[in-house]
């Protein structure tokens, strides 16, 4: 392994200067003639049947070109979800619908000369509504007698409309009745996750034109280009070879670019006018309109022996899935699948839950993608076994964790909203995460000191976390690489970089097969006209699906390079060595990667030398993490101060450890927002009261403790160059270790995201602590 | 939107009597956010920021285009404090006295320095100039007793001695409008006074719990209880989106209690 020459050292980004310098590389930045902006008329209401609408005066405000509404566009039920085909998700969406199901759902679309223009004529929009009663939680969804949010006929893929559950899903093994009854202690929390938005810095932004042939070109940013080429093709019923997917730099996109939100309006305007056109979220509409974390209720049951082994594990989750059932499914699915497996000494486990309509902000994809949400009450409930038995809770995750060459029952039983698929741990390092973790947080120092008992009390948490490398037998990406008369390479991956440097690392994979420096590698990723498929950039699979890949595409090179160097070098291939651009025979003699490139493009025996190769995972190693957390908690205030936060981390072999810190780092920051201030909070009809980042908080670098990342030593013999993944799984430590620090700090487990100072106070008031 | 640069009281006057549509234009911190939300839509904006007269800072004075930045280095260490907790070194480095004032929100830090020492907001108009106290400036949330084509001179700050200190409670560590703040004085006599911050439609003084603690001179805890408890009573807090009434009402006790304690001997 240490024989890399670039696998492993923190290589700059490959588009690192393009960004910093402030080149035009974003969605945003191109400046299209005569461009038609678009404007949405979205909601007043959470639930209301548009009863007519008149466009009318809209249409006559000059500069007005094209106005949408369920009039005029396609019936076609689909699902904005970009997920593998067929989705998961139902078919329970319009372009535009006659019933609108959350404050901020489309109602139409204006297209004018200038985005004053549009917004003016959405204001000049006539709605009849008829007011539906709302449907604004998850108690509503599931009453008796509830409204039914999607009552309509054409709808496809609910899996009880008349219940409102969008998705349901059930996995058993064993038999928790009699696991519990057998286990000597049994501990039962159940635990509320909020709304939050992923406000990336860059709200969804495209744009769209007919290029010279007439095919529609669509500029996004977006994590899935192949799926918003699918997906607009098949809303706008135009074959999938009329159209053309781009995807430049993005700021960020956290999951909410996972869908398709704007790319099938903005291809119809080009369509009906042949005119370029352009749509941009304002930061209202990114929280009002787009997506968000799924809230989530989620019980869990665990049933251990009083020598501290888990015997028995149950997960009931419901999940608010909003106005639509996008990802609704697959995210509860991972509630229980990227969390209960991380125990597979239980012989029982039972998990089973439902995603719920609602007539509230849509869910989406969100970094951790309910793993987030699922580890709240498991890792807590998890510390509340080793408080009753009075093992340390580090001990207690040691001797119960899973480790490599073991398995799970749940891998084959609980897969992303149906069966999963088998599996044997290739690598687990949560041992080395525990050890090197509690040694940097000082564990055992802080755990054995005397507790605070003035105003402000100190605290420590721990917890464990997994999530997967990519979808089995699901995810796939391709790679292509061909070779130039310099020795250069062009890299053509689907692989989607939403700002987390996945050009980069899939560069550095390239160009360790091909004895390459990086900048030899010359990346382009993401147009759905030059490069091959990939799913795109979701389900932590770009490492290890598309690097694999990757690594495929430069190992067949590779191949082609030494046969041509053999001819010339007259020494066979197989003896043959690459490296430092060239291939060296056994007797010392060696031709350069540019000689061998020149020869075969122009001397003898001509031809390209390029391959395309495609992978398939059969197997989602997890990603593991120890999260450790210090805090102080104010009794007076209920405001807790984080002071310390260690996470360590097997990721398989770092492909670029500083952009593999930066994962963590910045999903710790993340997480620790989710954990105590970022909450969307609403009316009580349904709207948004804080929909800007004046009033929605995302933590300040004065909110963060010092974040301390550790990789830990680890090679996954499945991946590419020995790697897992990283992007989400740091999101998931803060909420579970920050509720157990608060927990030693005050002796109160807090069951509610997030732990606002309001809220630990009144958590401390009802316990009778003031 | 035209702009106008005053380099002048007499210029800016000039403007804004020219314009009944103007508005003066400090900072910006306040004003632009509400053109950018669409808010609002002068017809003209007449800076004031490069008028010598509005940038006195001295032991009685503050001009009014005088900045959070300026403050923090300025005479009172718990105007200081305020500062230090506005906005963020950006929002500090340009927004003012003057426009924290003009904007009279409920949940502006730097009223609460200004309620506790009774200062007197001076207005300039073509009429003349006039002084008002405080508490007759700031009629309500958001809105004062500025008049057509007036401007904001600065505000007159009385002798103070003893001990000062403001404290705020947000719902993040910097860039967080204040949940709940207050500025307490306390001379060596033990004369104490203390406002509050957003916990009523305008900022608010605490008279009862004031006069009861200014009678202690060296308060027990059971009388530091008593006035935490007589500010609580007094604040006439609301529910939104960042807090409740009934935590803002918590909040305030405790503000009020640690600023006392700070300022005992
Ligand atoms: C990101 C951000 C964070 C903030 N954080 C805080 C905070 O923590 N605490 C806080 O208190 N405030 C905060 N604010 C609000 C704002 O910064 C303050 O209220 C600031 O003091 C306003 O000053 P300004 O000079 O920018 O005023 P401007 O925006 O220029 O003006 C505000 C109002 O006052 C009027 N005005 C200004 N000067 C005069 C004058 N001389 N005569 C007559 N009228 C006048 C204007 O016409 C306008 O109506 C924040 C604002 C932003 C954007």
């Amino acid at each position: 392994m240490s024989d890399f020459t670039t696998i492993g050292f923190n290589e700059r980004k490959v588009d690192g200067d393009s960004l910093v310098t402030g080149k035009p590389v974003f969605a945003g930045d191109l400046d299209l003639d005569h461009v038609l902006h678009l404007a949405l008329l979205a909601s007043p209401h959470a639930h209301a049947k548009i009863v007519s609408i008149d466009t009318s005066r809209a249409e006559a405000l000059e500069g007005v070109e094209l106005v949408l509404d369920h009039r005029n566009t396609p019936p076609t039920r689909y699902t904005t979800a970009g997920q593998g085909y067929p989705e998961p998700s139902p078919y329970d969406a319009r372009m535009f619908d006659t019933t609108v199901r959350f404050v901020g759902d489309r109602v139409a679309v204006v297209a004018a000369d200038t985005l004053e223009i549009a917004r003016e004529a959405c204001g000049l929009i006539d709605v009849e509504w008829e007011l539906l009663p709302p449907v604004l939680s998850i108690d509503d969804s599931i009453a008796e007698g509830a409204t039914i949010v999607h009552p309509e006929e054409d709808a496809s893929g609910i899996f009880d409309a008349a219940r409102n559950i969008a998705g349901a899903v059930e996995a058993v093994v064993g038999n928790v009745e009699a696991g519990f009854a057998d286990s000597d202690i049994v501990v039962e929390t159940t635990c509320e996750t909020q709304y939050a938005q992923h406000v990336p810095l860059e709200p969804h932004i495209a744009q769209s034109w007919m290029d010279e042939h007439g095919r529609l070109v669509i500029y996004t940013s977006t994590q899935v280009p192949f799926h918003a080429r699918r997906i607009v093709s098949r809303v706008l019923d135009i074959p999938v070879h009329r159209v053309r997917v781009i995807k430049p730099r993005l700021g960020g996109g956290f999951g909410v670019k996972q869908e398709i939100l704007q790319e099938d309006v903005l291809g119809l305007v080009t369509l009906r006018t042949g005119r370029p056109a352009r749509w941009e979220y304002s930061r209202k509409e990114e929280f009002v309109s787009s997506r968000t974390r799924h809230p989530m209720r989620v019980r869990v049951k665990v049933g251990a022996t009083s020598d501290g082994m888990i015997t028995a594990l149950e997960m009931d989750a419901i999940s608010n899935s909003g106005g639509y059932g996008t990802h609704g499914l697959t995210v509860l699915s991972n509630a229980g699948s990227k969390t209960l497996p991380m125990y597979n000494k239980a012989e029982h486990i039972k998990f089973s839950g439902k995603a719920v309509y609602t007539t509230m902000p849509v869910g989406g994809a969100y970094r951790g993608y309910g793993a987030t949400q699922g580890c709240f009450p498991l890792e807590t409930a998890i510390d509340e076994v080793a408080v009753r038995l009075g093992v340390d809770p580090l001990e207690l995750r040691r001797r119960n964790h899973i480790r490599t060459g073991e398995t799970s029952p749940l891998f084959e039983e609980l897969g992303e909203g149906r069966k999963g698929v088998e599996m044997t741990i290739s690598s687990c390092e949560l041992g080395k995460c525990l050890d090197s973790g509690a040694e940097l947080f000082g564990w055992e120092a802080k755990r054995s000191r005397p507790k605070d008992e003035g105003r402000v009390r100190r605290g420590i948490g721990l917890s464990i976390h997994m999530q997967g490398s990519g979808i089995p037998e699901v995810d796939m990406g391709a790679a292509s690489i061909k070779m130039n008369d310099d020795g250069s390479i062009n890299l053509h991956v689907g692989a989607t970089d939403l700002g987390t440097g996945s050009d980069t690392i899939l560069a550095q994979m390239a160009a360790e097969v091909l004895g390459l420096p990086l900048g030899k590698v010359i990346v382009l990723s993401s147009d759905t006209d030059l490069t091959p498929f990939d799913v795109g950039a979701y389900a932590s699979s770009t490492t290890y699906v598309s690097g694999t890949a990757v690594v495929r595409a430069a190992t067949d090179v590779k191949q082609q390079v030494l046969e041509v160097a053999a001819a010339m070098l007259g020494s066979p291939a197989d003896g043959l060595m690459l490296g430092d651009e060239r291939v060296t025979s056994p007797d010392g003699q060696s031709v350069t990667l540019a000689e061998i490139n020149l020869r075969s493009l122009y001397g003898a025996d001509q031809k390209q030398i390029a391959a395309t190769a495609s992978f398939v995972p059969s197997e989602s190693p997890p990603p593991f993490m120890a999260s450790f957390v210090e805090v102080e908690v104010d009794i007076v205030t209920g405001k807790v101060t984080l002071l310390d936060y260690v996470a360590a981390v097997d990721c398989g072999q770092a492909i670029n450890p500083a952009m593999a810190e930066g994962q963590v780092e910045g999903a710790l920051a993340n997480g620790i927002g989710y954990a105590l201030m970022e909450e969307m909070v609403f009316d009580g009809s349904g709207r948004v009261r804080n929909a800007d980042m004046a009033r929605y908080k995302l933590p300040g670098t004065l909110d963060l403790a010092p974040i301390k990342v550790i990789l830990v030593e680890s090679h996954d013999p499945t991946g590419p160059m020995g790697a897992k993944s990283v992007g989400e799984i740091g999101i998931n430590g803060p909420i579970p270790s920050i509720a157990n620090a608060i927990y030693d700090a005050i002796g109160i487990r807090l069951t509610e995201t997030p732990f606002s100072p309001e809220k630990v106070w009144r958590a401390m008031r009802d316990a009778g602590i003031e | 939107m035209e702009t106008v640069l005053a380099t002048s009281l007499d210029e800016a006057l000039d403007a804004l009597t020219a314009d009944p549509g103007a508005t003066v234009l400090a900072g910006g911190t306040d004003l632009m956010v509400s053109v950018a939300y669409g808010d609002l839509r002068p017809s003209s904006v007449v800076s004031v920021r490069r008028i010598p007269d509005l940038h006195r800072l001295d032991d009685s004075f503050v001009g009014a285009a005088v900045t959070w930045a300026e403050l923090e280095r300025g005479p009172w260490p718990a105007f200081a404090e305020a500062a230090r907790t506005a906005g963020s070194p950006q929002i500090r480095a340009v927004g003012t006295l003057g426009g924290n004032l003009g904007t009279a929100s409920p949940a502006g830090d730097g009223l609460p320095f200004l309620a506790a020492i009774d200062a007197e907001v001076v207005l300039v108009s073509r009429a003349g100039t006039r002084s008002l106290p405080w508490h007759e400036f700031i009629t309500g949330p958001k809105s004062t007793a500025l008049g057509a084509g007036e401007i904001i001179l600065g505000a007159s700050i009385p002798p103070i001695s003893g001990k000062q200190a403001f404290a705020k409670v947000g719902a993040r560590s910097a860039m967080a409008i204040s949940i709940a703040s207050a500025c307490l004085l306390r001379d060596d006599a033990g004369s104490t006074r203390i406002a509050l911050g957003s916990v009523g439609p305008k900022p608010m003084r605490a008279r009862r719990a004031e006069e009861m603690i200014s009678a202690e001179h060296s308060p027990s805890s059971a009388a530091i209880d008593e006035f935490a408890r007589l500010v609580t009573e007094e604040v006439t807090p609301i529910d939104d989106h960042r807090s409740t009434a009934a935590y803002r009402r918590h909040a305030a006790g405790v503000i009020s209690r640690r600023l006392l304690e700070r300022c005992l001997p």
